[in-house]
């Protein structure tokens, strides 16, 4: 298996709340690599440590050991407005809740970033937002605000907002958890599209084992550990064809080669 | 889209939810400058003998602190007057106060003002009018504020009364000169040396007009070389007459409390409303955080919003301002509302907005961007 040059690196990650009696090991040396054009999916139960780590490896936590390096360059050694600026310049979220501005419209969400975060004209951001939104497949619905489109239509759009300045990487936090499976599956494919055709480096949080066969590394957390770490090529269908458009995918139904 | 475009979209789209904020704005301008206007309208009925007369300079024994509160000075410094040729016509003013009797044998404080009445007085108010004038040559003839004939006891022009124990009858009735204390009854100097104790070559102010107004402070200067006696140009009586009421007495004092307090409330107001406005949005400006836009564009755009919800206050405040200032008016309440009222509470208005705007910046600091992945 070829390995491609890492851009994004966790290097032995530990990080806690709380204190004294309540002190909680979030992370204990977790080690994760991120490659340009993979998809990786961490999975985990509840309370694992995933969205510890997503938040550590984006640059919004601080560890409290190890070191996240980015580029070449310790993200955590960075200051706080070099951090903003690597997260301007590399990074793209999604979140579990869209955190949509009711106010705006789905072309106007898009707008937003380029105009405050890259100095980019109107003109140009239209532009931009409108080839998203094309691809997003929501051109009919540019004007549309959040309270007038669906629940996968407004993950569409906030997946376009964390796409739409081209970043080096996406992190995205349960982006199909509050959605039905095929609205989940566009917003999975078009994260994948980002990886596979642009060259991003996605990282995807979630619970859900539908989501596997769009991986092309699985990383599975356990109790703030990395449990294991596979590339596609080592998870193996069992004798249920796995197809993409498939429902109802258990994680009991793949053999890990170990 | 620029800060402003997405803050006016904002506005508008979630009027309901900035309209709290937005009318909290509007409360705070409409109390703070009904509140001041009350004030100064209030203490300005205390120098209505200096401000709608035509003297220039008032002339007093020495330190006195306010119009109501002169003391008698020799008519002989008229002459003294007289001889600077800056100044022309000297003249002599009475004022003191006096009990009213009232039918029902109950007193009330007045306030005598006796002035020339011919030609062009400089201590009659101008509300005097020639034919008012006219009728105030008759001994014992005064005229009163139409308003303050309830608490004279009285019903209107010709009825009699007694102030000390000299009979008086009314003669006219002016409007707009309602006094904060005794009501003011305006007469001859004839009459007033009746009404009034002291001898008759006593006065209480010398008014002199200047030749050319705009030199009155001049004059001014060159009278205070005389140790026995005050002088004023007319707009430095008036103020230190109003700054007199406003800080030495219990009304000034209890009525700029309340004015502060108007303030203050209003601010509390405001800053809460708007609090909760702009808190609302906090997780959105999380992610934009998140999404590496620069902190500073995320406070400017929350400024922003404040700012506009300032404005709109504002403009809703005005109107409304003059409404209610017009209302009080007609219910017989002096308000004063000068143009640098208005504009000083628009400027605070709008600094308690754009700082509500920054405590609210602080739940902003308060939502790191990680919590959005807990």
């Amino acid at each position: 298996m070829k390995r491609s040059q890492p851009i994004l690196q966790g290097i032995h990650l530990a990080r806690a709340f709380g204190e004294g009696e309540k002190k909680t090991l979030a992370l204990r040396e977790v080690s994760i690599r991120l490659e340009r054009g993979q998809v990786g999916l961490l999975m985990g139960p509840s309370g694992s440590g995933k969205s510890t780590l997503l938040a550590v490896l984006s640059g919004l936590l601080k560890p409290d050991k190890g070191r996240v390096i980015g580029f070449g360059e310790d993200l955590w050694a960075m200051s706080e407005q070099e951090r903003e600026k690597f997260r301007l310049r590399h990074c793209g979220f999604t979140f579990q809740g869209y955190n949509l501005f009711p106010a705006l419209t789905a072309r106007q969400q898009l707008e937003l970033v380029l105009t405050l975060g890259n100095h980019a004209t109107a003109g140009h951001a239209r532009r931009r937002a409108e080839e998203m939104l094309a691809v997003l497949g929501l051109a009919d619905k540019a004007h549309l605000r959040p309270g007038q489109l669906s629940g996968g239509e407004k993950q569409r759009v906030a997946v376009g907002r964390a796409l739409i300045k081209s970043p080096t990487f996406c992190f995205a936090d349960e982006p199909t958890s509050a959605l039905d499976w095929e609205n989940g599956q566009q917003v999975v494919k078009l994260l994948e599209t980002a990886a596979h055709q642009d060259g991003a480096a996605i990282l995807i949080v979630s619970h859900d084992a539908r989501l596997i066969p769009y991986a092309d590394r699985v990383f599975h957390l356990e109790d703030g550990r990395m449990a294991t770490q596979k590339h596609k090529s080592e998870i193996r269908k069992s004798k249920y064809e796995i197809a993409r458009k498939e429902p109802l995918l258990r994680i009991s139904d793949l053999e890990l080669r170990v | 889209m620029a800060i402003h475009s997405y803050t006016l979209t904002t506005l508008w789209y979630d009027r309901q939810r900035f309209l709290p904020g937005v009318l909290a704005v509007a409360f705070s301008a409409v109390l703070t400058n009904l509140q001041t206007g009350l004030l100064l309208g209030l203490f300005s009925t205390t120098s209505i003998p200096i401000d709608h007369s035509e003297a220039d300079i008032w002339m007093s024994a020495p330190g006195v602190l306010s119009v109501d509160l002169g003391r008698p000075i020799s008519q002989a410094n008229l002459s003294r007057m007289a001889s600077y040729a800056a100044m022309e016509a000297p003249e002599t003013l009475l004022l003191d106060y006096s009990y009213w009797l009232k039918p029902d044998d109950s007193k009330e404080l007045c306030i005598v003002i006796g002035s020339r009445l011919l030609g062009r007085p400089l201590g009659a108010v101008r509300e005097l009018t020639p034919e008012m004038r006219g009728r105030l040559s008759e001994p014992g003839a005064i005229v009163v504020d139409e308003a303050e004939l309830g608490r004279l006891g009285i019903k209107g022009v010709g009825d009699n009364a007694k102030i000390g124990d000299q009979r008086v009858r009314v003669v006219g009735l002016v409007q707009g000169l309602k006094s904060l204390t005794g009501p003011y009854v305006f007469c001859s100097l004839e009459t007033a040396r009746l009404l009034l104790p002291g001898s008759f070559d006593q006065a209480t102010y010398l008014l002199a007009r200047c030749r050319k107004p705009e030199i009155a402070s001049n004059v001014v200067e060159s009278l205070r070389g005389h140790s026995d006696m005050s002088a004023f140009t007319k707009e430095e009586f008036s103020r230190r007459t109003r700054i007199h009421w406003l800080t030495q007495t219990n009304a000034g004092i209890s009525t700029a409390f309340t004015a502060a307090l108007a303030l203050l409330v209003g601010a509390v107001v405001t800053s809460q409303s708007l609090y909760a406005a702009v808190a609302a949005s906090m997780r959105e400006y999380a992610v934009l955080r998140a999404l590496g836009i620069p902190r500073g564009r995320i406070i400017a755009m929350v400024l922003a919003l404040s700012f506009w919800v300032g404005i709109v206050g504002i403009v809703l405040a005005l109107p409304t301002t003059f409404g209610l200032s017009h209302v009080a008016e007609v219910m017989g309440t002096r308000m004063l509302l000068p143009h640098w009222l208005l504009g000083s509470v628009m400027v605070v208005t709008m600094a308690m907005a754009v700082l509500s705007g920054l405590a609210a910046l602080r739940s902003l600091r308060l939502t790191e961007p990680a919590s959005l992945l807990r």
